[in-house]
């Protein structure tokens, strides 16, 4: 247990709530445009997300005893999703896809904060003496 | 990271746009009979055109993965010939007893409003969900 430490927890339920919030970015553009002819439907680029969820390739170098290392978040690239029949109009937006993404992602965020909530409480009881 | 409020302004260009939509679908069943306008002649049907626009919060720059939001880039007339019926007693009646009426079909325009009244409730329901979530992330201090 030594190597789990509470920042890296904690760091990694940032991401995932940055991740749910980005994907809820993207899917909230979707559906603005769900009837803009000639738009695509955009999704969060899974792999760079994925890349730093696994801990990124930018982090924080510690040159001192003191100090706190940590990756840096960098912005969250978009693609355009491959597979999705296009209407006549040349959009290809599904109202209910981009729903269930932004369900999803809020069930992620939701999951993540409960988590983040969890360790806070403890960090909390831990300052206040157990009081 | 794009920030949540960004989903909430391209969710809000999403429902003005379908507003748009449902405001001339509606200006355009009323006056399916006018034949007189403005511009002398009979009522033109009006047709909303919409275009994908970048939504640039406050730390927009910043970032590449903005939200896409939407805009109401024109509002057209549609340039489909009058319809024509035989009515001599019209004071708008050509020689021959034929009046000139606007080139808006009903159906066409409830399809249009039913259209837009979904696409606005799916950014509603965005909404709601990107308002939960900032709840949720606001609990943290609990």
């Amino acid at each position: 247990m030594a190597d789990i430490r509470d920042s890296a927890i904690i760091d990694a339920l940032r991401r995932q709530m940055s991740i749910a919030a980005a994907k809820q970015v993207v899917a909230a553009g979707n559906l603005a445009n769900v009837n803009t002819p000639g738009y695509h439907a955009r999704a969060v680029d899974f792999t760079a997300a994925l890349e730093r969820q696994m801990g990124g390739t930018l982090s924080l170098a510690g040159t001192a005893g003191g100090h706190l290392e940590g990756t840096v978040s960098e912005a969250v690239s978009t693609e355009e999703i491959d597979g999705l029949q296009p209407r006549r109009d040349g959009n290809n937006v599904q109202i209910d896809r981009e729903l269930l993404t932004m369900s999803g992602a809020a069930g992620d965020f939701a999951r993540a904060q409960t988590a983040l909530a969890a360790r806070f409480r403890m960090v909390r009881y831990a300052l206040s003496e157990g009081r | 990271m794009p920030s949540l409020s960004a989903a909430i302004a391209a969710s809000a260009s999403g429902l003005n746009a379908e507003r748009t939509r449902i405001e001339v679908a509606v200006s355009n069943l009323a006056n399916s009979e006018s034949t007189r306008s403005g511009s002398g002649g009979p009522y033109r049907r009006r047709d909303v055109v919409l275009s994908s626009d970048g939504v640039t919060p406050f730390e927009g720059t910043l970032q590449e993965a903005g939200a896409t939001g939407v805009r109401v880039a024109a509002v057209l007339e549609d340039q489909t010939p009058f319809k024509r019926r035989y009515e001599p007693s019209h004071p708008d009646a050509d020689k021959d007893g034929f009046v000139a009426l606007p080139n808006v079909e009903p159906a066409e325009e409830m399809v249009d409003m039913l259209s837009a009244a979904r696409a606005y409730q799916a950014n509603l329901t965005a909404i709601n969900l990107v308002r939960d979530m900032l709840q949720r992330a606001l609990e943290l201090s609990r």
